[in-house]
């Protein structure tokens, strides 16, 4: 083997891939270069369409039948690897160059044993005997941290949960110990406790076997978390490239500042410095700018000289390593701070719109559906003891992981599903029995919703106009079709959509495009309560800012109470005025955002704060890493609920946490717990986030 | 006069077939000229296989429309000329008269009747039912299939085990049943016909209802007025003067069908329905997941609204490749219809008939029964090219 090769591990030099359709060539990466030293972990960050995922398949010499290399070249260990046959790739592919995808589902055979596809890795790259194979299998699936390896090995896929698969695939991709390890995307599909336990065994295992990495990701902070390099890519290139450091405190490019600027940070707060959206759209491949790509989009750009020749990565002095693609980043000011944008007054909250009174919802569901006796019926409680209040033109976050209850709870509000008990006070009138269709246009059209998925929650076969109007009618808005086409073209208005918008169809809309349709369709009703299910978390995080503050700013116009659920806890302290931290059906945390991101907390609040990943080399974070998967709500832990990965039962005397589910505690001021732990205990907490002096 | 050569043969063909040739020529340029702005219908002209199924499909549709305006037929299909039995093709007549064509191109059968005609106007008899009836099985199956997929429960297990229990009867065996005079005495395929053919009736009013549920003073008068329509044809349908379903009075009735159509119109669709039935069914349950549903149901629009303008657009893509499909399985079914005799009378000139009378003579005379099959085959298979062309251009989209 090439074990005394010590140059890079992976060196591509000025890549470039196009994929050829019938109608043209479409340039997907464009004279792309980085280098990967032996045991070095390099990030390479985009946002969807960059081209990021392109480069990686290029490595492994995978891009189907319609893309092809062509220029440049991907040297691995010092052999091209453009240059191999396809007999040598397979002996490289999977032994000494790894891959783990985004799915992990979709990455492991339905039909076959864990045990089984691990073994395979060995016997056919290094023609290991059962045995061996079987004894590598058990050392690797204990090296990823997964209980009971021996049951693991023998269980089917679909018996595992989403992050022990997650493991598996991991432990896969390390069975033959390759050099190079490349993870696409690895944590997108997992929760963010799952997700930090995860990157922290990635770290840990490239550090024990001296695997080089490259992450790819669209998260800066999970970069930052687990790389020593970074190469941001912005349409098909490489825009900087440099270490952690380098690109993080001192950014050389405008487009690592502007994406920089349009994620929520820590300390940030949505009327003082509010996030800046990246102007603009993503340039099509086809339909690319002359000169430099970002362009049309930069704050600096310069007419005549931006955009007069193709631009090449200069190296920027006194860094190591440390390059960018911009003419201009000698003469522009980084430091400058940001344009004061008019800061906006913080609406007091109103009256109390929305009353939770002691809601649950239990479903029952039957062991066996068609052979299940009477009484076989197990209780599934989605949501458990749910009270809070909610105010004119305020924003509480409801956060929590899946399985949470937080879908359960908007279907109960929304009227799709009735509440098994408790109250649900809408202007004082009970509505939690009332199913939509008994609802009266008023309640409905004062109640609606804002969807996760920008690419499903438009109708695909009906004009966006067609769907605003549809709304329009069925809340009674507007006496003939030319006042509500009006009125249409007003909501689009408002949503910031060019009124040439109203005849397209939605798959000629980009995702942060669908979803704004999605908020003038709720809006349409002039909706007083505003449930947005994970708005932006299916958006590229410049899009994000954008449709952020778009939310903001109409609430702040039309004082509607918004209703934010998410999982990430820094748009939530960007945005809310409340947090509502959930799991597995009760209300663990409830208080105000200063209240809940600061101690005392919540022992699932610290762990999900910890588990944040913050895009900021000055802050400085307390490191809990939860053990396990979120209990099934089929079948919940005794007592509390979430005893079962808590760290600080150790501190209830008397094994009180197995027994009984804790009491809500007020802690003043409306904060209130729900936890056994004592009052001393709970004011002995330090802050998880701190940004340390500058 | 000397029998044609098989060149001279197949160029009379080809010449008689001018009006369909100019027709398909027609049709193709200005389809071609203007493929970028006619939706999915344009997309077919990008793929070949596609191009070669809908060229074959629209052959036998004008062939079967010109020939029921006698302009390709060389003779009466029905008539039958002393000498010319059995004939092969290219016979010329013993004593043609004046003005009539002089040869029976694709020969005479054992009843001294001209093949070539009477194939021509067999498309005819195709063409009119078989779009027709996959139409009203489409009809049946996604009125009953969207609130299965839709509710799911009960009212789908309920229709689900009716599906079932049609799909498992043997199809020829419940023809048979239905063409029995003592059955069609007892009204049975008069009271299904009842039955089947009020489901479009009661599509298009939920379609429309649902629609325009919002604003009363459109709805009304489009639905009196479409219903009206709608229920007179229907009526004029089903009621037959002396059968078990009369119920207009006669100068009132628009139309009668002749009872073996009928009894074949019924049985296609009762037969086809319980496949399209469990199609959309699965689409359905498939669809309504999507979050645009659940934002209709937020916004509190009727489950019908949400089955029909939300699930049912979105469907769109396999139940057309599907209805293509379907329209091939029912010719090949009205072909099984005629070929045991079931419905349609005997001298009727369609493939299926044809075929069962060439049969006899097979071994001695080829002719009679392979030009219909051809022809059937030749269909069915433009059918499945254009089914298989419609789905490769729907899913590059």
């Amino acid at each position: 083997m090439t074990d005394s090769y010590d140059g890079p591990i992976l060196e591509i030099d000025q890549l470039s891939i196009s994929f050829f359709t019938r109608l043209r060539e479409i340039p997907a990466v464009m004279d792309f270069s980085v280098k990967v030293m032996p045991g070095e972990a390099v990030g390479l960050v985009g946002e969807s369409g960059c081209g990021k995922s392109t480069v990686a398949l290029g490595v492994m010499q995978d891009l189907g039948k319609n893309g092809r290399i062509v220029d440049g070249s991907i040297k691995f260990k010092g052999r091209n690897l453009n240059e191999m046959s396809q007999e040598e790739l397979r002996q490289i592919r999977g032994s000494e160059i790894a891959m783990i995808y985004q799915e992990p589902m979709a990455s492991l055979n339905p039909a076959m044993k864990i045990g089984k596809q691990l073994m395979e890795v060995p016997m056919i790259h290094r023609g290991s005997s059962e045995k061996e194979a079987y004894d590598r299998a058990l050392q690797v699936v204990t090296d990823v941290k997964l209980p009971d390896p021996k049951r693991i090995l023998d269980s089917y896929p679909h018996q595992l949960s989403g992050g022990q698969q997650q493991r598996i695939v991991i432990a896969m991709a390390l069975m033959a110990e390759p050099s190079l390890l490349i993870l696409d995307e690895p944590t997108t599909a997992l929760d963010v406790t799952v997700e930090a336990a995860v990157v922290e065994l990635v770290k840990e295992l490239g550090k024990k076997y001296g695997t080089s990495m490259l992450f790819i990701s669209h998260n800066l902070g999970l970069v930052l978390e687990t790389c020593d390099r970074i190469c941001v890519m912005y349409s098909g290139e490489a825009v900087e490239r440099g270490s952690i450091k380098d690109v993080f405190d001192e950014m050389q490019h405008p487009y690592t500042q502007a994406l920089f600027r349009s994620i929520p940070l820590p300390g940030a707060d949505k009327n003082a410095a509010p996030l800046r959206a990246i102007p603009g759209n993503f340039p099509l491949p086809h339909e690319r700018p002359p000169g430099c790509n970002f362009g049309p989009r930069c704050d600096y750009f310069e007419a005549g000289r931006c955009d007069a020749q193709d631009i090449p990565m200069q190296p920027v002095p006194g860094n190591d390593r440390h390059a960018t693609r911009c003419l201009k980043f000698q003469e522009i000011d980084w430091n400058a701070p940001l344009a004061k944008s008019d800061i906006t007054e913080k609406p007091e909250p109103g009256r109390v719109v929305l009353k939770m009174d002691d809601l649950k919802k239990y479903y029952e569901v039957a062991a066996n559906a068609l052979f299940g006796k009477r009484g076989d019926t197990k209780v599934v409680k989605a949501n458990e003891t749910l009270s809070f209040e909610a105010r004119e033109s305020e924003t509480l976050a409801i956060v929590g992981e899946s399985g949470c209850g937080k879908s359960t709870f908007a279907k109960v509000l929304m009227g799709l599903e009735t509440a098994t008990e408790g109250q649900i006070l809408l202007d004082n009138r009970n509505i939690e029995s009332t199913a939509i269709e008994d609802r009266d246009t008023q309640t409905v059209a004062d109640v609606q919703m804002v969807f996760q998925n920008p690419f499903d929650t438009l109708n695909p076969s009906m004009t966006v106009g067609r769907q605003i109007i549809r709304a329009l009618e069925v809340f009674g808005i507007g006496n003939s079709d030319g006042e509500r086409r009006k009125r249409m073209l007003q909501l689009l208005d408002l949503v910031k959509l060019p009124r040439a918008f109203a005849d397209r169809m939605p798959r000629q809309l980009s995702g942060g495009q669908k979803q704004r349709v999605g908020i003038a369709r709720a809006f349409a009703g002039n909706a007083r309560i505003v449930v947005a299910d994970e708005p932006v978390s299916a958006l590229d995080v410049s899009v994000q800012a954008a449709v952020t503050d778009l939310l903001m700013e109409i609430q702040r116009e039309q004082k509607t109470t918004l209703l934010f659920i998410s999982h990430d806890l820094s748009i939530v302290r960007y945005l809310a005025d409340r947090v509502m931290v959930m799991y597995l059906g009760h209300v663990v945390e409830l208080g105000s955002t200063d209240q809940v991101f600061s101690p005392p907390y919540h022992p699932y609040t610290e762990a999900l704060l910890s588990a944040v990943p913050i895009a900021d080399t000055r802050v400085k974070k307390k490191h809990i890493v939860l053990e396990g998967d979120i209990p099934s709500a089929m079948n919940p832990p005794s007592g509390c609920p979430f005893q079962t990965r808590c760290r600080w039962k150790s501190q209830v005397p008397g094994g009180l946490c197995e027994k009984e589910v804790p009491p809500v505690r007020q802690l003043g001021d409306g904060h209130q717990v729900k936890c056994h732990l004592s009052d001393a205990e709970l004011a002995s907490m330090e802050p998880v986030i701190q940004i340390a002096a500058e | 006069m000397e029998p044609l050569s098989w060149f001279e043969i197949i160029t009379r063909v080809l010449l008689q077939f001018m009006p369909v040739w100019i027709s398909l020529i027609a049709l193709f340029t200005l389809s071609i000229v203007y493929k970028r702005r006619l939706g999915l219908y344009g997309k077919l002209f990008d793929s070949t296989i596609g191009m070669i199924g809908f060229a074959l499909v629209m052959f036998w549709v004008f062939t079967g429309i010109f020939g029921a305006l006698d302009m390709i037929i060389t003779h009466d299909p029905l008539s039958q000329l002393s000498g010319m039995k059995n004939k092969l093709p290219g016979t010329p007549l013993p004593r043609p008269d004046e003005g009539q064509y002089p040869y029976y191109l694709f020969g005479g059968d054992n009843l001294a009747r001209d093949v070539f005609s009477r194939m021509v106007k067999g498309a005819w008899i195709v063409v009119q039912i078989a779009p027709l009836a996959t139409l009203f099985a489409f009809m049946v199956g996604i009125t009953l299939g969207l609130p299965a997929g839709y509710y799911g429960g009960r009212l789908d297990t309920l229709l689900s085990f009716f599906a079932n229990l049609i799909l498992a009867f043997p199809v020829i065996l419940l023809f048979y049943l239905l063409v029995t005079p003592e059955i069609v005495e007892t009204g049975i395929p008069s009271y299904m016909a009842t039955v089947l053919f009020v489901f479009p009736l009661i599509f298009v009013g939920v379609l429309l209802n649902s629609r325009y549920k919002t604003q009363p003073k459109v709805r009304t008068p489009l639905l009196f007025a479409v219903l009206g329509i709608l229920g007179w044809l229907y009526l004029s349908l089903i009621s037959e003067a002396g059968s078990k379903v009369s119920v207009l009075p006669g100068f009132l009735d628009l139309f009668d069908i002749p009872a073996g159509i009928l009894v074949v119109f019924v049985s296609v669709v009762f037969v086809n329905s319980p496949t399209v039935f469990r199609i959309v069914r699965g689409l359905a349950m498939d669809i309504k997941t999507r979050d645009y549903v659940a934002a209709a149901q937020t916004r509190g629009e009727g489950p019908w609204y949400i089955m029909l303008w939300e699930i049912l657009p979105n469907a769109r893509g396999p139940l057309i490749v599907d209805f293509c499909l379907r329209i091939g399985y029912t010719t090949i079914l009205l072909g099984t219809l005629g070929f045991f005799g079931l419905g349609l009378s005997p001298e009727s000139p369609d493939w299926g008939t044809t075929i069962n009378d060439g049969r006899r003579l097979l071994q001695i005379y080829l002719h009679p029964a392979i030009v219909p099959a051809v022809a059937l085959l030749s269909m069915v298979l433009g059918l499945n090219l254009l089914a298989d062309g419609l789905r490769e251009e729907s899913l590059r989209d």
